[in-house]
C-alpha cells in the first residue's frame, strides 16, 4: 500500500483532478479544477473575491468535501485519508483565527499539544518559530494585545509548529499595511528555502502573486482560467500592452492584427481587446489607425507594461479590482 | 540533494503519531479551557464567589425564616447546599456552551477541524472542563456550608457516590447547553433559550423545599426534573438526610440524564463539525 520513499518523491505535493464543489442550492463554487504542484514550490491562486479560491483551499485542507473529482496531498486522498492529510499540512485562514485570550507562546503550545508533539519538541519548535516570525519579545503577552500583522505572523508560526509538508495560506496578507505584507513575504520566501516545504497561497493582490509565486493559477468564476510561471505568463503578452475599449466587432480584428509584424499577442475580450506589442509608444498610432479602419469605434485606449493584471484581463476580460497597493 | 532532503524530512514527519488518541486530544482541549479559566481572574472570582453568596445570603437568611423538620434535619443551610451545587453546575454548563458558541462563531473551531484529532475530542474537552469547574464549585460550596454550620456526614463511599451523581448531572447539562449552543449562532438567542430552562430547574425541584411539602402538581414536575434526584441523592449520602427517593434511582436518573445530554450534544456536534 505504502509507496517506497523514492517513489513518493515523484508524487506531487498537491494534485487535483476535476475537483469541483457545488453547494446545496446549486451554487457552483469550483468547477473541474486540475492542479499539479511539485514539492518545494510556491503556488499562488490569484483571483477576485468569490472566484472560488477559498473553496478550493477548503477542499484541499479537508474542511470541505468535494462534490466531484479528487485531490491528493503528497499522494494522500483528501477524502479517504483525511486524518493523514491533516497531519501533513499547516493552514492559515482568511480571517484571523486566534484564541486571543492565550499568550503567543500558549497558542503555539496548545497547537503542538493538539497534534501530539512531545513537550520538548513543542518548546523547541515554538522558540524557533517565535524567532523566525520576530515574536519572541511578544510571546508572553496575550494575543489580544497584538497588532494585525503580529497576529498574522503568529498564525503563520502556528501553522508551522507541526512541521507540515504542505503549507496553505488563505489570503495571508489581507488587511495588512505594505510593511506588514512585505514582512510576511520575507518569511514565506525564507520558508521556501527549506527545500521540503510546499506553499499554496491564495491572494487577490497581483504583486503578491508576482513576487512570491513560482507558479500562478488565475481563477475566475470558479474556474482555473490559466496557469504558469508569472514571468512566462507576462512575457507571453509581449513587451508592452495596448488595451482598447470601444464598440464594434473585435473578432475580425484578430486576423488583421495577426498579419502585423510588431504584434506579439492578441486577446479579444468583452468590450474590446488586448494587444501585446514590441513597443507601445512607437506602435500606438498604427494600432489606432488600423482599428478605426476596421470599423471599430474606440472609447478608450490605455498602454501598460504587462503584469499579472493584464494576464488576468487577457483571460477574463475584466480587471482585477481591489488589487494590492503596489 | 533536494529530493534526498525531502525524503528524510518526510520520514521524520511520518514517525510522528498520525492521529492523537481521543483521550490525548480531549485532554489538550480540556487543558486549554482550564488554563484560560485559571488565567482569567474575573471568571475565577465569579465562579467561586457566586455560590458563596448563595450559601451565605440565601441559606443563612432562609434559615432564620424557616424551620424544617424533614430533609436534612433542622439545618436549612445544609438542606439547600445540594441545590446550590446543582445551580452552579448548571451555570458552569451554560458557560461551557458559551465557550463553544464563541469558538464556533469566531472560527476558532477550524483550528481543531484541520487538526488530525477525533471530532469527539472537541465535545469531550468542553464537557470535561465544565465538569472540572462544577466539582471545584461544589467543593467551595461545601466548605462554605460547613463554615456556616451545615452538618456534613458521609463516609468515603458516600462522598464518591455524591461526586458520581454530580458528574452525571453536570455532564447532562453540559451536553444540553452544547447542543443548544450548536443550533444557534446568536448569543442572545442562546441565553434566551437557556434562561428558560434555568428557573424551573431550580424551583421546580426539591432543592429549596422538601418534596413531601409540595402540592401534587409541583411534585410531578419535580420528579421529572433530574435536579431532584441529584439533590435527594446528595442529601442522603453526605448530609445525613433520610431521602425521599431510592438512591439507586437517583444514580440511574442522573446517569440517564448524562447519556441523554451527551447524545444530544454529539448529534448536533456531528452536524456542526461535518464537512460542508
Amino acid at each position: 500500500m505504502n509507496p517506497t520513499p523514492d517513489a513518493r518523491v515523484t508524487v506531487p505535493a498537491i494534485e487535483a483532478r476535476g475537483l469541483g464543489k457545488t453547494y446545496r442550492g446549486g451554487v457552483e463554487a469550483v468547477t473541474s479544477l486540475d492542479l499539479i504542484v511539485p514539492h518545494g514550490s510556491i503556488y499562488a491562486l490569484l483571483g477576485p473575491n468569490g472566484a472560488g479560491k477559498t473553496t478550493a483551499i477548503s477542499m484541499l485542507t479537508t474542511l470541505t468535501e468535494p462534490t466531484s473529482g479528487q485531490a491528493w496531498i503528497d499522494g494522500l486522498d483528501v477524502v479517504n485519508d483525511a486524518a493523514a492529510v491533516r497531519r501533513a499540512i499547516g493552514v492559515t485562514f482568511q480571517e484571523t483565527v486566534l484564541d486571543d485570550a492565550l499568550t503567543g507562546r500558549q497558542v503555539l503550545e496548545f497547537h503542538g499539544r493538539l497534534y501530539g508533539l512531545s513537550p520538548s519538541e513543542r518548546r523547541r519548535r515554538a522558540d524557533e518559530l517565535l524567532d523566525l516570525t520576530e515574536l519572541t519579545d511578544a510571546a508572553p503577552r496575550r494575543a489580544k494585545t497584538y497588532s494585525g500583522g503580529m497576529k498574522r505572523r503568529l498564525e503563520l508560526a502556528r501553522a508551522l509548529m507541526t512541521v507540515p509538508r504542505v503549507l496553505f495560506l488563505d489570503e495571508p496578507t489581507l488587511g495588512l499595511d505594505p510593511q506588514g505584507r512585505a514582512r510576511i513575504w520575507d518569511y514565506v520566501r525564507a520558508l521556501e528555502r527549506r527545500a521540503d516545504l510546499t506553499v499554496m497561497l491564495t491572494t487577490h493582490y497581483l504583486d503578491e502573486a508576482q513576487q512570491l509565486a513560482d507558479q500562478v493559477g488565475i481563477m475566475d468564476g470558479g474556474r482555473l482560467v490559466t496557469e504558469g510561471a508569472p514571468d512566462a505568463l507576462i512575457d507571453a503578452l509581449g513587451s508592452d500592452t495596448i488595451q482598447v475599449r470601444g464598440r464594434g466587432a473585435s473578432q475580425d480584428l484578430d486576423h488583421r492584427f495577426a498579419e502585423v509584424a510588431f504584434v506579439q499577442s492578441f486577446s479579444s475580450v468583452d468590450g474590446g481587446f488586448l494587444l501585446g506589442v514590441d513597443s507601445a509608444s512607437r506602435r500606438l498610432a498604427d494600432v489606432i489607425a488600423l482599428t478605426t479602419r476596421a470599423g471599430f469605434s474606440i472609447d478608450d485606449v490605455s498602454v501598460a507594461k504587462p503584469d499579472l493584471g493584464a494576464v488576468f484581463f487577457q483571460h477574463t476580460g475584466r480587471t482585477l479590482r481591489d488589487g494590492g497597493p503596489a | 540533494m533536494k529530493a534526498a532532503a525531502t525524503v528524510a524530512n518526510r520520514e521524520a514527519a511520518r514517525s510522528l503519531p498520525v492521529e492523537p488518541t481521543l483521550v490525548a486530544a480531549s485532554t489538550s482541549i480540556w487543558r486549554k479551557h482550564i488554563g484560560k479559566f485559571l488565567g482569567n481572574a474575573e471568571e475565577l472570582f465569579g465562579v467561586i464567589v457566586q455560590p458563596v453568596l448563595w450559601v451565605v445570603l440565601f441559606g443563612v437568611g432562609m434559615r432564620s425564616a424557616v424551620a424544617i423538620g424533614a430533609g436534612a434535619g433542622d439545618d436549612y443551610v445544609g438542606f439547600m447546599l445540594p441545590g446550590i451545587v446543582a445551580l452552579s453546575a448548571m451555570g458552569g454548563a451554560i458557560g461551557g456552551g458559551m465557550v463553544w458558541l464563541d469558538e464556533r462563531v469566531r472560527g476558532i473551531v477550524r483550528e481543531y477541524l484541520v487538526a488530525p484529532v477525533p471530532r469527539l475530542s472537541i465535545l469531550l474537552g468542553n464537557v470535561g472542563s465544565t465538569l472540572t469547574k462544577s466539582l471545584l464549585q461544589a467543593f467551595v460550596i461545601f466548605v462554605v456550608g460547613i463554615l456556616m454550620g451545615a452538618a456534613v456526614t458521609g463516609d468515603v463511599l458516600g462522598w464518591l457516590v455524591a461526586v458520581l451523581l454530580l458528574v452525571g448531572y453536570a455532564a447532562g447539562f453540559s451536553g444540553l447547553a452544547l447542543a443548544v449552543a450548536s443550533t444557534t449562532d446568536d448569543l442572545m438567542a442562546y441565553h434566551a433559550m437557556i434562561m428558560l430552562l434555568n428557573l424551573p430547574v431550580l424551583f421546580l425541584s426539591n432543592a429549596l423545599y422538601p418534596l413531601t411539602a409540595l402540592p401534587t402538581w409541583m411534585k410531578v414536575g419535580a420528579l421529572a426534573n433530574p435536579t431532584t434526584y441529584l439533590v435527594d441523592g446528595i442529601r442522603r449520602t453526605v448530609l445525613g438526610g433520610s431521602g425521599d427517593l431510592p438512591l439507586l434511582l437517583c444514580l440511574a436518573v442522573t446517569s440517564a440524564f448524562a447519556v441523554l445530554g451527551l447524545a444530544a450534544a454529539s448529534r448536533t456536534f456531528a452536524t456542526k463539525t461535518k464537512r460542508g
